[in-house]
């Protein structure tokens, strides 16, 4: 298992993000589905190895990353997109994702490859020289899921990717999320449904810091035949399932 | 995004540049170099500097140890604003960019990606730092008529810098707000400016400050590492104290640094140790300077006798009836000096007693208890004399003071020595009144003071210059002296110098 996670808490002061969470996942794409709050982002943050847990266990790519030479291996595998991605604004497309691949010590010939590789693997080859200051949203996010993917990551966290990617992009996006994960654990967390329909093998729904489903897509769409409220199946699941978490 | 391209599995093969490949480190320094906000705030320094200091240090005369020296003094004043600003602005950077949870997620350690970026502000930062030094020195080499660049003064205020980047960009990176620049710049400036002032006397622990070149209340003067080699010890102790604040600083940021490995905190912990100690002993050998005779700072830790010896050097004399010969950093000096007292030297060439040859000798200092200096301006004999610090160029110098402080010391004391008969300070004590009235009729009217009711018989000089009564026989016989042609004055004096030496001339019996 790439992600190994038992009874994983994270506290922030009196309030508790993450409250227990058991999670294993393998290669293939994750969607970590749930309303605002119920404590993804700072679970993805865990396992990007930004912050350490309050208590339990989390290995990533078997290894521990509570201590510093396997973090410091975890990271180098790893590839991860925050959900406000910060950014240099003077620095180039290829600048800032050569950056990354810099910071993720990636061998130094192997660089200049896998920076135009990634570049053009989220269609920005055209913009590969501007500045970022010059690019849209949609652009900056597709920048960032670049400097995620240079390094080729065998662990890669991404906190809300498809914010601002217009249908076609988020159409294309899903394509390499599903091409990504053939290797790699992708764990994908968003409010978007139909990405994780579209793209997910699998499915983690959190609410108040617990996980309160674990399944594949149709599993969840199954569960809202009956109860659930929204346009599609998979959101009908959703709220069906929330409703009987908070019930 | 208006067309989008298929999504291509898996990935490309990878672009290989033949040739040799950059290590990652040098590529990310690299990036940060072109990206640093010192490379855009270059200019600001170097406005800086050539408003403020190269406009002072190259009024100075063309001297390599009065513009080595002033811009030790001056250079890094000028460069503490942009360069402290720019970089806690760098080192504020991640924050400010809300780019803190993309960077900590990497492999390579927090400590390094900032060493990194605060290399690259070193690096633009010294970049201005030494093409200031290169302007004035270049400029000097073209001048100065001996001698070559001083380089420990560059060697400290080259130091100073990456103190200063490594000050600002820690400030930076501990408090990424947006008015830690301001505030960090405005305090390492004025910590630099009073840390520079508070110094007194050569005992003082603030001469440390890298700001400060030679001692206390001589500083930068012309004959300071002129006649003797420039002393490096004080430079030693400044640059051991900005090396080790460096490294203190920098030290202290990767332990600062979350959750780093045991051997990172080990070998920062360390660093920071190791620059402690270096800043404190550098501190505290400052506290044991002296005074050399010479003008300069003795660290006795760091003294190198060998360094005590005299420069050798051929001076340069002046074409005059008595040549005046000065060392040759003073060449440029010489026709203004020849001018000045050339009257002097006329009268008294050929008299008994008279010298073959004036020559400049270094002035002699010695710290007195307190802050103050004592020159010992004295020289026996009227052969040899020591120039003023108040050449043409100095702050507050001009050349007509020049002239008549060569008139009034020079000028005096070689008339004074030839009509005193070589015995100058005993008979300084009461000299007759003849012998006043022809030293005073022979120098310039600046160099005599007269007075309506001079006490002759108590006060006939002060200061070697002659004290008379406007209405006394002895003003009388000056005036009358002095109306004489050279010539005249001249041969009088051949005939009748040693009488008036055993003071058996009167006043009434001068020409």
């Amino acid at each position: 298992m790439n992600v190994d996670i038992t009874d994983l808490t994270r506290r922030f002061g009196r309030n508790q993000a993450v409250a227990g969470v058991d999670l294993q996942a393998g290669p293939g794409v994750f969607g970590l589905l749930g309303p605002n709050g119920a404590g993804k982002t700072t679970l993805l943050r865990m396992m990007a190895t930004v912050i350490p847990p309050s208590s339990g266990r989390l290995r990533l790519l078997g290894r521990d990353p509570g201590a510093y030479g396997p973090r410091r291996e975890v990271r180098r595998r790893l590839g991860y997109l925050p959900q406000n991605l910060g950014y240099y604004p003077g620095f180039t497309v290829v600048e800032f994702v050569e950056y990354f691949a810099l910071l993720k010590e990636m061998p130094a010939a192997r660089v200049p490859g896998a920076v135009a590789t990634a570049v053009e693997r989220v269609d920005l080859g055209g913009r590969a020289k501007a500045k970022l200051r010059t690019l849209s949203g949609g652009m900056l996010r597709r920048v960032g899921i670049a400097q995620a993917i240079v390094n080729e990551p065998e662990l890669l966290l991404l906190d809300e990717p498809t914010a601002g990617l217009d249908p076609e992009q988020r159409v294309t996006f899903r394509a390499l999320l599903r091409d990504l994960g053939q290797q790699a654990t992708v764990v994908v967390s968003t409010h978007l449904v139909e990405d994780v329909g579209a793209a997910c093998s699998e499915v983690a729904l959190m609410d108040q810091g617990k996980i309160v489903f674990h399944g594949t897509p149709a599993e969840l769409t199954a569960r809202g035949t009956e109860h659930g409220t929204g346009d599609a199946p998979l959101e009908r699941g959703y709220t069906a399932v929330l409703a009987a978490a908070r019930s | 995004m208006t067309a989008t391209a298929p999504v291509t599995p898996g990935p490309r093969p990878a672009v290989r540049r033949p040739g040799m490949t950059i290590p990652g480190p040098a590529r990310l320094l690299r990036l940060e170099l072109r990206h640093n906000a010192m490379l855009w705030l270059l200019p600001v320094p170097l406005a800086l500097f050539w408003y403020n200091g190269y406009h002072e240090i190259m009024a100075l005369p063309p001297m390599w140890n009065l513009r080595a020296m002033t811009l030790q003094n001056r250079l890094l004043l000028d460069l503490v604003i942009p360069v402290t600003g720019a970089a806690a602005w760098m080192g504020s950077r991640e924050g400010r960019r809300n780019i803190a949870d993309l960077v900590v997620g990497t492999a390579r350690p927090r400590w390094a990606r900032q060493l990194a970026t605060w290399a690259a502000t070193t690096a633009w930062a010294e970049v201005a730092c030494l093409a200031c030094v290169a302007v004035v020195y270049v400029m000097t080499a073209r001048q100065a008529s001996w001698g070559g660049p001083l380089w420990w003064p560059v060697a400290v205020s080259a130091a100073g810098v990456p103190a200063l980047t490594a000050i600002g960009f820690a400030a930076g990176a501990w408090f990424p707000g947006r008015f830690v620049t301001p505030l960090v710049t405005i305090a390492v400036f004025f910590g630099l400016g009073f840390g520079t002032q508070a110094a007194s006397g050569d005992h003082s622990y603030w001469q440390i400050s890298p700001l400060t070149a030679g001692a206390f209340d001589i500083g930068a003067a012309p004959g300071v590492a002129t006649f003797y080699h420039y002393l490096p010890d004080l430079s030693i102790a400044q640059v051991m104290f900005t090396a080790g604040i460096t490294l203190a600083v920098l030290g202290a940021l990767g332990a600062s640094a979350a959750r780093s490995g045991p051997r990172l905190r080990w070998l920062t912990a360390v660093i920071t140790a190791a620059g402690l100690a270096a800043a404190g002993t550098a501190v505290a050998l400052a506290g044991t300077g002296r005074l050399d005779p010479h003008g300069m700072i003795v660290i006795p830790a760091l003294h190198d006798a060998a360094s005590n010896q005299p420069v050798r050097y051929a001076p340069a004399c002046s074409r005059t009836p008595i040549p005046v010969c000065v060392h040759p950093a003073f060449a440029v000096f010489l026709p203004a000096m020849t001018t000045a007292v050339g009257p002097e030297l006329t009268e008294v060439a050929g008299l008994p007693g008279a010298p073959a040859r004036i020559s400049q000798v270094a002035e002699v200092y010695q710290q007195e208890p307190q802050n103050g200096i004592t020159s010992l301006a004295g020289v026996p004999g009227g052969s040899a004399f020591i120039l003023t610090d108040q050449v043409p160029g100095e702050p507050g110098a001009t050349s007509a003071e020049f002239a008549a402080d060569l008139e009034d010391t020079l000028g005096v004391k070689l008339i004074r020595d030839v009509i005193l008969g070589g015995n100058a300070s005993a008979a300084a004590a009461r000299p007759s009144q003849a012998q006043l009235a022809v030293i005073a009729a022979s120098v310039r009217p600046g160099a005599v003071w007269l007075g309506p009711s001079a006490a002759d018989a108590d006060a006939p000089e002060v200061s070697g210059r002659p004290l008379l009564a406007l209405s006394s026989p002895a003003a009388r016989a000056a005036h009358r002296f002095s109306a004489l042609p050279p010539a005249a004055k001249h041969a009088w004096l051949a005939q009748h110098l040693a009488a008036l030496q055993a003071g058996q001339i009167s006043p009434a019996q001068l020409p």
